[in-house]
């Protein structure tokens, strides 16, 4: 089990700089392309499809890091009145629905992205369309092992890797919109 | 039955604890498989639904707004606010509301208002005699005006979920007044609560050192004029303009505050990570949800249904206002913006209510829901913040929450406080103000 949580440290950390690098990439692709159209006067169409492509992968990968963190919105309401044994069991069945939707992204993911391979993105020809739809079936690779990991070991959302950004006056809430 | 299936899956994922986004999902497989629809056409709505230009306006705003907030300029704002306010009775409150209000220029989010600029001031108000509880109430109730003082990610969700039809830039521009009232009214409630409970008074800054501080604060604040400048004119789009906050929020804290350094920086990214990924992801299972309803005709039944109950439409928005506030304790702001625009904006056109007005509606509504328990996540982060029980600023709150219900009210009733200022600009026209707001129409 501690290989196993070791390797999810590595690919939540594998996520995060995936995703964080797309950011800072589109923060910077859409700039330089006001600045060439503006200032260089020569007007350029790539930045707009790499800035969406950067934008797909920060969301996929990105969400699949945050699930691990157990920052995304959840009712908690219900739940949290009920008593412990009927909370376990819930938890293994919301476990099983998220391997269900993930299933359904990984599979259903590479199957489109299978089949339009070969079209090309009209303002960016090298980009494939195919390409685009792939951060999809991976982030819902990288999810599905994030949720084995919880149905085995349990939340990690406490692990110093995941929690290394929270600041030392705690105004963390668990599951918080931006 | 149609409805049953789609929001009945969706009621009961949500119920057990399946996060908001991947119920969606759930519910729209669901959907699809009890209408026969191919389940690749739900895929292809997912990708669709975060492969969009329009849509990378929601990280750039909330990236600027954070490297702002934790770049300084949350302290500064607040510096920035005590020269001009500080020195009335109660001066710290105002204060509070007034930097508030700034920090909407440059963030959209009341959450990180909350937490910046409550992490500065509640202290400080708890230091110089004012009630914990009641610096914390404040703090909370007067961060919703960052949601709509542009720019606002969430005026970008509303547009989205409205399907483009509505420009992200009028809606910036509509959320300047209500903003400015919520603050107003907050202020006004401050300044009651100053002369009755005998707050403290500030004390008055030398012109020289206000100068200083001020001139510090504008590199900030000129974000604004930037984004809104840019969309104004033509010279950007939202989108790019958002960029461009991004790169100057970035060089204002490195190369002019420069009290953030470069290490801090891979926290700030995955913190936004953490925090941007969850809404993105929302809003493509939200593009499937969106569509099988579409595929059921359910906002066309949501509509028959409601204008049933009456046909008089400030009846209808009254109904409509206690739905989402309803739902709104229980949920967050974005998945509800993404469920409830589509089911609510054909019903609302039908009545010839503008959709720039119902987004200020909606948005208002949704933020007093951010405040409300059982689930309110700037009144999570505002406890916290204070280390006070939730109970406790929940009680210091109620003046707060009559006085947002105020400020709802007239912002449902009186279109012209969303609709003014995008008709003086000239994104209205002149009849689509006289319809929606009986207003100049000769």
């Amino acid at each position: 089990m501690e290989t196993y949580l070791r390797a999810m440290d590595w690919l939540y950390r594998g996520c995060i700089w995936i995703s964080g690098l797309a950011i800072v990439t589109m923060s910077l692709v859409i700039p330089w392309g006001v600045y060439a159209r503006k200032v260089l006067g020569r007007g350029a169409a790539w930045p707009e499809p790499v800035a969406v492509f950067c934008m797909v992968i920060f969301t996929f990968f990105g969400a699949a890091a945050a699930y691990r963190a157990g920052s995304h919105i959840a009712v908690r309401m219900m739940v949290d009145r009920l008593p412990g044994g009927m909370q376990r069991v819930l938890a293994y069945l919301v476990d099983v629905l998220m391997i269900m939707i993930s299933l359904f992204m990984i599979v259903y993911g590479f199957r489109l992205s299978q089949v339009i391979w070969h079209q090309s993105v009209d303002t960016l020809p090298i980009l494939k369309v195919g390409l685009t739809y792939l951060p999809l079936p991976l982030g819902g690779i990288a999810i599905m092992l994030f949720i084995i990991e919880r149905i085995w070991a349990g939340s990690q959302k406490s692990r110093p890797i995941v929690t290394f950004d929270n600041d030392p006056e705690p105004a963390k809430i668990d599951g918080g919109a931006i | 039955m149609d409805a049953l299936v789609l929001l009945g899956s969706l009621a009961i994922l949500l119920a057990i604890g399946v996060p908001v986004a991947y119920s969606l999902g759930i519910a729209s497989i669901v959907g699809a498989l009890w209408l026969g629809v191919p389940l690749e056409s739900v895929m292809i709505k997912i990708s669709s639904g975060v492969n969009s230009f329009m849509l990378l306006a929601i990280p750039f705003f909330v990236l600027a707004g954070a490297i702002m907030a934790e770049g300084g300029m949350a302290r500064r704002l607040v510096s920035f606010a005590y020269i001009l306010v500080g020195f009335i009775r109660g001066g710290l409150s105002l204060v509070n509301v007034l930097a508030s209000t700034f920090f909407g220029a440059i963030s959209g989010s009341s959450v990180a208002d909350t937490a910046s600029i409550g992490s500065v001031l509640i202290p400080e108000m708890a230091k110089k005699g004012y009630p914990r509880d009641f610096a914390t109430a404040v703090t909370c109730a007067t961060s919703v005006q960052a949601l709509l003082i542009p720019p606002s990610h969430n005026a970008v969700i509303y547009s989205l979920a409205a399907g483009g039809t509505v420009s992200i830039g009028t809606l910036f521009l509509a959320g300047i007044i209500p903003g400015l009232l919520l603050g107003g009214t907050m202020a006004a409630l401050c300044l009651f609560f100053a002369y009755r409970h005998r707050h403290p008074k500030g004390e008055a800054i030398p012109l020289r050192q206000a100068l200083k501080i001020a001139m510090e604060a504008l590199w900030g604040l000129m974000t604004i004029f930037i984004i809104m400048g840019g969309i104004l004119s033509g010279i950007f789009t939202a989108t790019e303009s958002a960029s461009i906050a991004v790169v100057w929020a970035f060089f204002v804290t490195m190369f002019i505050y420069r009290d953030y350094k470069w290490k801090d920086l891979p926290r700030l990214i995955h913190r936004t990570v953490k925090t941007v990924t969850i809404v993105m992801i929302l809003i493509g299972f939200a593009a499937s949800f969106g569509y099988i309803m579409t595929l059921m005709q359910l906002p066309q039944k949501m509509t028959q249904f409601l204008t049933g109950l009456s046909d008089n439409k400030y009846t209808i928005l009254l109904i409509i206002n206690i739905m989402l506030l309803a739902l709104g304790t229980m949920m967050d702001m974005a998945p509800l913006i993404l469920i409830m625009t589509p089911i609510l904006l054909p019903l609302t056109r039908s009545l010839g209510i503008d959709p720039v007005h119902f987004g200020m509606l909606m948005i208002v509504n949704l933020g007093i829901g951010l405040i409300t328990p059982p689930v309110g996540s700037v009144l999570f982060v505002g406890s916290a913040v204070a280390r006070l029980k939730i109970e406790q600023v929940v009680k210091a709150m109620l003046p707060f929450y009559f006085g947002l219900l105020f400020v709802l009210l007239v912002i449902t009733y009186v279109p012209a406080i969303s609709l003014f200022i995008p008709w003086l600009a000239g994104m209205l026209s002149d009849r689509q103000f006289c319809v929606s707001t009986g207003l100049f129409c000769n």
